[in-house]
């Protein structure tokens, strides 16, 4: 019996279970699949809408929880938030730059000013100031990143302080691997880890982007090498900054690697590819999980749960074939949507109910019965996407309340097992 | 205003439409066709795609019947490379009256259908998903026809004789020169102006819409019903052969494999506009316990897209029973002449897909006879351009290509194997296109990921193209993702929901779409119409 069994591997599982083993508890984790930092842009976004553009993250949770009860901000408070994210940041030292009570402005893949709250150093380096004069170059073997369609819309953008840049674009004819028209973020990521290559993309890229001050590139600095992106600052002169691609993401698989060495160093047991198919216990408290990983079923006892499987795009949370909305590992009970409405508006615009569903939790995430404070089990916990009440993509809120909800319930767990 | 002179211009760009231009250009008539929008964006884009062996008709509408067997025979010779003959099956399950099956063989002998009966064993190895149910099971000449692809060998084969297509031309005006109908007015929705056409007949070839135009040229009371039947793809071939309920015809009776998905479909519901046609929730459940009577666990299986078509059902009180002899049942050719005293105008609505090429036949040759030319009909010895070589699709047609350029060139949409010199291909030759346009052209994001991937990478290519202009393709772009969600907010359910949310944290959270800088230049539509 281990005192915490987390379930997931995205950024709300992984912290959750650093938080529980720095803790002093013994940890396992078990996910289906690899967790969803891969997919994600790679930074840490607080809130970067409500509905307008945030600048302020922290003061901007304190208004929503106001406006909306129904928010996982509501019950976490920016206090929780900021101190969660401060200690994750910490936990990881090197890995992320900014400030959870600023947002920075940092280009999309189609160039739009996006803001998030702290980023790996070299997205944080593609902040937009005033002034500024970038080239974006990339890739012609790459089709997941278009330069011309990032610098003539950032060229585009008016700052909040009514400034604007000027931005060129330009592509680099080079080959990731030898005789490949199409290849793929990763693979060119893995090239960069080679001195050879990087050195030679830095020759073609300080050719490419001209007399520009700042340059942009696709997010594909390398992988598993440290040190890419340093050197390729040093080596044409000037700063570079990486924009997301579409998934895969490579700033995101970055902070995978290093958050889940992390929490395998902290003594955390992983077991992956494992799928939650059964569990069991007594009516107020779950007694242990049951997972199909390497095609056998294992049981994990444990005292308690937190479970941080993601939402309705890791397919944690599910909708049949007549509109029933469920949870999948442990049949929780659903928050929304209602009954007698479409699940989603016809405008591929409107906000939709269905991505505002969830579980329900009360303030140590502990997962309770829809409308009430009445706990489903005592020692059942929920982390990050799986908690209803947030549309993460669109607000731009998807890590800050995947952190802080993980260490809230880590918290919570710690202080019930002492 | 631009000025063009001809002798026939065919108003839509239909099935129907695309075969009137080619057969008018085949008999030596100058001939210009105009669409509002974009080909094939009415009812013909908007079916399951069947192309009728006439078993579904052998008993209500024998003639059609007939006629279906005939031309299914025809396209799949001379339209070959839009035609898939997949075979088909019509099966007795439990919920269908098992007296009908010998009325159905019986009314197959009696109207030229092939039909043979095989043994259920047999129907269930070919189709292992099928109800296991089954009592009876009929083998029929049954395919499936890429509605697009029709629709441009038609024109292409036009071209060939001096025909034109126009695209985005929306008629404003029905020109008459006291009795007779001589030409249109279009506004052009890519240059913004607008173009008169002067002719020597018109034909009305718009199907749902015929009554808008009819009243454009002061012809009163055309009123085309507006049919709705919804239709739903399913991710991938359920079945390998179109499989039909053997009972009368019914909502919800067919699952047709099409490309790379299988279409079950439809329903029957009056509609107030064809521009405005529903896709209701309670149709949708009605299709998937239809998809179970044919296979069972169909709502387990993934729904990709629903979309639902306009019917032209005609209704004219003042049209007499003779003008309906050149025709077969279904089909409706109105004389203008005769009915209204308006000379130089024929409308056409009603019939199917399968049958496009009779249609036109049939009203060309009404408008020679009124015209005095004294020259047949060609259309059914010569195939479509494109379709040369007689063979048909295969569903591995793209992935045979892309094994021979995949080192050479990039895959732009993954689910559909759709090549970027394909893409780059369509802009050079039409620059002025949407991605809806090239969707129906090259099948761009109608695979599983509804355009989550390669919609960022299509904004990306056009922008780079020639034509380049930023607020076109951020207006591009958005409006694909929007119209995507057109045909998927009404079925999404178990994996395409992940793919939704995924999909959506793409656009909306990495890429953060809804806040590019405001984008237009997109067509436009006449300020007003003149009825």
């Amino acid at each position: 019996m281990t005192d915490a069994v987390v379930i997931g591997a995205g950024i709300a599982g992984l912290t959750a279970a650093l938080r529980l083993a720095r803790g002093g508890a013994t940890v396992t984790l078990v996910s289906g699949g690899l967790g969803g930092l891969q997919l994600s842009q790679g930074s840490i976004d607080i809130l970067g809408y409500a509905p307008g553009l945030v600048g302020r993250p922290l003061d901007a949770i304190d208004d929503l929880a106001e406006r909306s009860p129904a928010h996982p901000y509501a019950r976490l408070g920016s206090g929780r938030v900021a101190s969660s994210v401060g200690w994750l940041a910490d936990s990881l030292p090197g890995v992320f730059t900014g400030d959870p009570t600023h947002n920075m402005l940092l280009p999309t893949a189609v160039g739009v000013a996006r803001p998030t709250a702290l980023a790996p150093p070299s997205l944080a380096t593609g902040d937009l100031r005033d002034g500024a004069s970038i080239a974006v170059v990339g890739l012609r073997v790459l089709k997941d990143f278009h330069p011309g369609l990032v610098a003539s819309n950032i060229s585009r953008v008016t700052l909040p302080d009514g400034g604007s840049v000027d931005a060129t674009s330009a592509w680099i004819d080079m080959e990731a691997r030898p005789g490949e028209a199409d290849t793929s973020p990763l693979n060119v990521a893995r090239a960069m880890d080679d001195d050879a290559f990087r050195r030679r993309f830095g020759d073609a890229l300080a050719r490419a982007a001209g007399d520009a001050g700042i340059i942009g590139v696709p997010a594909v600095l390398g992988i598993r090498q440290p040190g890419v992106w340093e050197a390729l600052c040093h080596q044409v002169g000037r700063p570079v900054f990486e924009i997301p691609t579409p998934p895969p993401g490579v700033p995101g698989m970055r902070i995978n690697t290093t958050l889940t060495d992390a929490v395998r160093a902290a003594g955390v047991r992983l077991i992956m590819g494992g799928r939650v198919v059964d569990h069991g216990g007594t009516s107020s408290r779950r007694g242990g999980g049951a997972t199909d990983a390497a095609g056998r079923n294992r049981r994990f006892p444990a005292r308690a749960f937190v479970l941080a499987p993601g939402g309705f795009e890791s397919g944690a949370l599910h909708v049949d074939s007549r509109w029933n909305v469920t949870e999948r590992a442990l049949g929780l009970p659903v928050s929304g949507p209602p009954a007698d409405q479409p699940i989603v508006q016809e405008d591929y615009r409107g906000d939709h109910p269905l991505f505002l569903s969830g579980l329900a939790v009360d303030d140590s995430m502990r997962v309770v019965r829809p409308g009430t404070d009445d706990p489903v089990y005592d020692n059942v916990h929920a982390a990050g996407g799986v908690i209803a009440g947030a549309v993460r993509w669109t607000e731009k809120s998807g890590e800050g309340i995947a952190i802080a909800s993980a260490v809230a319930a880590a918290d919570a767990i710690l202080k019930e097992l002492s | 205003m631009r000025s063009l002179e001809t002798d026939v211009v065919v108003i839509g760009g239909g099935a129907t439409g695309a075969g009137v231009l080619r057969d008018a250009s085949m008999r030596g008539l100058r001939t210009i066709l105009v669409e509002r929008v974009d080909l094939g964006q009415g009812t013909t884009g908007r079916f399951h795609g069947l192309l009728h062996s006439g078993g579904r008709y052998v008993i209500s509408d024998p003639h059609s019947a007939t006629e279906c067997a005939q031309e299914t025979d025809l396209l799949s010779r001379i339209a070959a490379d839009a035609v898939e003959m997949t075979g088909g099956l019509f099966v007795t399950t439990p919920h269908d009256d098992p007296e009908y099956a010998d009325t159905f063989v019986a009314g197959c002998h009696a109207t030229g259908v092939p039909v043979e009966e095989i043994p259920v064993a047999q129907a269930l190895r070919e189709e292992p998903r099928l109800n296991r149910g089954i009592s009876r099971a009929f083998r029929v000449n049954d395919g499936s026809v890429d509605a697009w692809r029709l629709i441009w060998g038609n024109v292409r084969s036009a071209e060939a004789y001096g025909g034109r297509a126009l695209t985005y031309h929306w008629v404003t005006r029905v020109l008459r020169d006291g009795d007779r109908v001589s030409g249109v007015v279009c506004h052009d929705g890519i240059s913004g102006e607008d173009v008169r056409i002067e002719a020597g007949f018109v034909i009305n070839a718009t199907g749902a819409w015929a009554g808008q135009i009819a009243t454009m040229a002061g012809c009163h009371g055309v009123e085309v019903v507006p049919g709705r039947g919804i239709m739903i793809a399913m991710n991938h071939r359920l079945v390998g052969q179109v499989i039909n309920r053997c009972d009368p015809p019914g909502d919800g009776d067919i699952l047709v494999p099409v490309r790379t998905v299988c279409v079950i479909g439809t329903t029957d519901t009056r509609a107030d506009s064809p521009d405005d046609l529903a896709i209701p929730r309670d149709e949708v459940q009605q299709m998937l316990d239809a998809g179970e009577v044919l296979v069972p666990g169909f709502r387990q299986a993934r729904a990709v897209h629903a979309w639902a078509g306009a019917r032209p059902l005609v209704r004219d009180s003042r049209v007499s029973e003779s003008d309906t002899r050149h025709m077969s049942r279904g089909m409706s050719i109105m004389d203008h002449r005769e009915r209204d005293g308006v000379s130089g105008l024929l409308t056409i609505a009603g019939g199917k897909a399968t049958t496009y090429r009779l249609m036109a036949k049939n009203i060309v040759d009404a408008m020679c006879a009124q015209m005095g030319v004294d020259r047949p009909c060609r259309t059914a010895d010569e195939p479509l351009a494109g379709s040369e070589s007689g063979v048909g699709i295969a569903i591995t047609d793209r992935l045979r290509d892309r094994e021979a350029d995949r080192l050479d060139d990039q895959i732009i949409c993954e689910c559909e194997l759709m090549s970027r010199t394909m893409l780059t291909s369509l802009l050079r030759d039409r620059p002025s296109v949407a991605f809806d346009d090239i969707r129906r052209q090259l099948r761009l994001g109608m695979g599983p990921c509804q355009g989550g991937f390669c919609a960022y990478r299509t904004a990306g290519i056009a922008h780079d193209g020639e034509h380049g202009d930023i607020a076109r393709a951020n207006g591009l772009m958005r409006m694909f993702l929007t119209n995507r969600w057109i045909g998927l907010h009404s079925i999404l359910f178990g994996d395409q929901v992940r793919q939704a949310a995924l999909d959506d944290w793409i656009a909306r959270g990495t890429l953060d779409v809804e806040h590019l800088p405001e984008a237009d230049a997109l067509p436009s539509r006449p300020a007003e119409v003149e009825a």
